[in-house]
């Protein structure tokens, strides 16, 4: 058996590569990030200073940061929603499907393989022409709005545009948690007298837990950082009323202002906000996986 | 009761046509209409092309660059990933295999840092790319993609690393192997299954990414596919037929991709998220 000290070296060495693009690209940045919030660091001069607190004390009399946490979290509330109930109401009908299984999972996957730049400017193709179109030769007069240029109507379209590249995706990994379901199961309680629902209800869908965990997880995490879909969209209009954080934080940063001090200020709070609420859906779904 | 059965397998089947079409909807329009010249597709955007007009693509892939940004986008995904399948790999083995304390707490270190979301580090990480002097640079952006994605690789090949028996390893020892041809001769073998999962799901990431590049590549010889269509919407943004032969154009290689390796990336995007 090895000394510790040479185990040591020989794991620092192994991880070494890892460890150093990890430390400059993602330590470094995360840990002065929390000094430079505190700055008045700017992209016209070199020189900046440290100015404590001020750059979070400014931010809680800026209303269009508020106003984009708010709109982020609804976004991340309505499209959790959403797009679980409808991944998984397709990925059981899918799976209950006899012929074309593989055919359908493949198109219903294929939006989330397309950047979510490239598939928001083809919608805006739909949303520019493609409604109107059919609101003055079909008659429907209900898809006759402005489908990005209101307020109520662009966070419509930016919801159904992400969900149409993300349900896929989660659809793959409900069917993966279906497949894990053992059949003698739900024979069993077939023979017991339980009918699709509440076979469903009562051996499924415990057993699938696993499932809309990382389902649950992953959907809270990317949506958070929205970006994509809203800037090729909307790019957060009309004016800035479906900005993200994200790209308010873009916006501060790389457009006009060139506030990287503020900016970083910003983003510090989104990190914790996003870290308070993985801390509380990983203590809630573990306790619910203690009581099963 | 058999009656009811096929009932229910003919309405679903039907069910799950009407929202495949809806799914492939915006590329199918998208397709249709970027054959068609401008006045045509103004005065009817649902009916095929009377005629196929080629003159909208040789357009764009000349506008967009199209070929030196396929280019780019190649060699920065391939790059990226044989990065972080290296690095992670060499250190998910090393780490399961060392009890010590440093090796407990590196590997916490990774698992924890997969919280920190990319939008609350992109500034200070903008800095580090100036003061390194890789801003435009195709390989320095492989390199923060293998930094900012390894914690989730290292984390699938220390799973399974766990799994496999550790004799094979100490047979090869044995035999007068130092480690690192152990790693490459006997374990890197064994994680192939791995080790695809892990480069196909960050091949889509890569891909597909927008953000990063956008800050760090300015120089437009050096735009990935998204990028240079991004520029393109931005200076056509009302001559639909110039944007959708490009979106078709951008799309296409990921299209291809998924066609030709579509089980491998199910069992990626599956396996990838058992595991984590």
């Amino acid at each position: 058996m090895q000394s510790k000290r040479k185990q040591n070296f020989s794991l620092i060495m192994f991880a070494l590569p890892a460890l150093v693009v990890y430390a400059v690209f993602k330590l470094y940045p995360a840990v002065t990030g929390i000094f430079y919030s505190m700055t008045n660091w700017n992209g016209l001069s070199k020189e900046y200073d440290f100015i404590g607190l001020k750059n979070f004390r400014e931010m809680l009399s800026d209303d269009y940061f508020w106003q984009s946490v708010i709109f982020t979290i609804k976004y991340v509330v309505v499209l959790l929603v959403i797009a679980n109930v409808m991944a998984l109401v397709l990925a059981v009908t899918v799976e209950s499907v006899k012929k074309g299984k593989g055919f359908f999972r493949t198109i219903f996957c294929l939006p989330n393989m397309i950047s979510m730049i490239i598939g928001g400017y083809m919608w805006r193709f739909i949303f520019y022409k493609v409604l109107y179109y059919m609101a003055d030769n079909w008659g429907w007069k209900f898809l006759d709005q402005s489908w990005v240029g209101d307020t109520r109507y662009a966070f419509l379209s930016i919801i159904i545009v992400a969900s149409w590249g993300c349900v896929g995706y989660l659809m793959i990994i409900y069917m993966a948690g279906l497949q894990g379901v053992p059949t003698h199961l739900l024979e069993a309680a077939e023979l017991d007298g339980a009918n699709g629902w509440k076979k469903f209800w009562n051996v499924t869908f415990p057993l699938i837990q696993p499932a809309l965990t990382v389902c649950l997880f992953w959907t809270l995490n990317s949506s958070f950082q929205v970006f994509d879909v809203i800037y090729s969209l909307t790019g957060g209009g009309p004016g800035r009323a479906t900005q993200s954080v994200a790209v308010n934080i873009y916006e501060e940063a790389f457009r006009g202002n060139i506030r990287y001090g503020y900016a970083t200020a910003k983003s510090t709070v989104l990190f914790l906000i996003i870290l308070i609420i993985t801390a509380i859906q990983l203590k809630t779904t573990q306790s619910k996986e203690e009581e099963l | 009761m058999r009656g009811s059965r096929k009932h229910y397998q003919i309405f679903i089947t039907l069910l799950l046509i009407i929202i495949g079409l809806f799914t492939s909807f915006p590329l199918i329009l998208a397709f249709i209409n970027s054959f068609k010249s401008n006045g045509e597709l103004l005065s009817n955007v649902l009916s095929l092309p009377s005629k196929l007009y080629f003159d909208n693509y040789i357009r764009s892939l000349e506008k967009m660059s199209y070929f030196r940004s396929l280019g780019n986008t190649v060699f920065l995904a391939v790059l990226a990933v044989f990065f972080m399948a290296l690095f992670s790999s060499l250190a998910g083995w090393k780490m399961c295999r060392t009890k010590t304390r440093l090796s407990k707490f590196l590997f916490a270190m990774f698992v924890f840092s997969m919280l920190i979301p990319f939008s609350s580090i992109m500034i200070p990480l903008y800095k580090v790319v100036l003061a390194l002097g890789i801003k435009n640079s195709l390989i320095g952006l492989a390199l923060i993609y293998a930094g900012l994605g390894e914690s989730m690789a290292i984390f699938i090949y220390y799973g399974f690393v766990k799994g496999i028996p550790v004799e094979m390893e100490e047979a090869a020892a044995i035999d007068g192997c130092n480690s690192i041809q152990t790693f490459f001769l006997v374990v890197f073998p064994m994680l192939k299954a791995t080790t695809a999962t892990v480069c196909i799901t960050n091949m889509l990431w890569v891909w597909n990414d927008f953000l990063l590049p956008l800050i760090i590549i300015s120089d437009n010889k050096k735009y990935t596919l998204l990028l240079s269509t991004n520029t393109l919407f931005g200076q056509y943004s009302s001559d639909w037929t110039a944007i959708l032969s490009a979106l078709i154009l951008a799309a296409l290689p990921a299209i291809l991709l998924y066609v030709i390796f579509q089980k491998n990336i199910m069992k990626g995007i599956a396996d990838g998220a058992v595991k984590g």
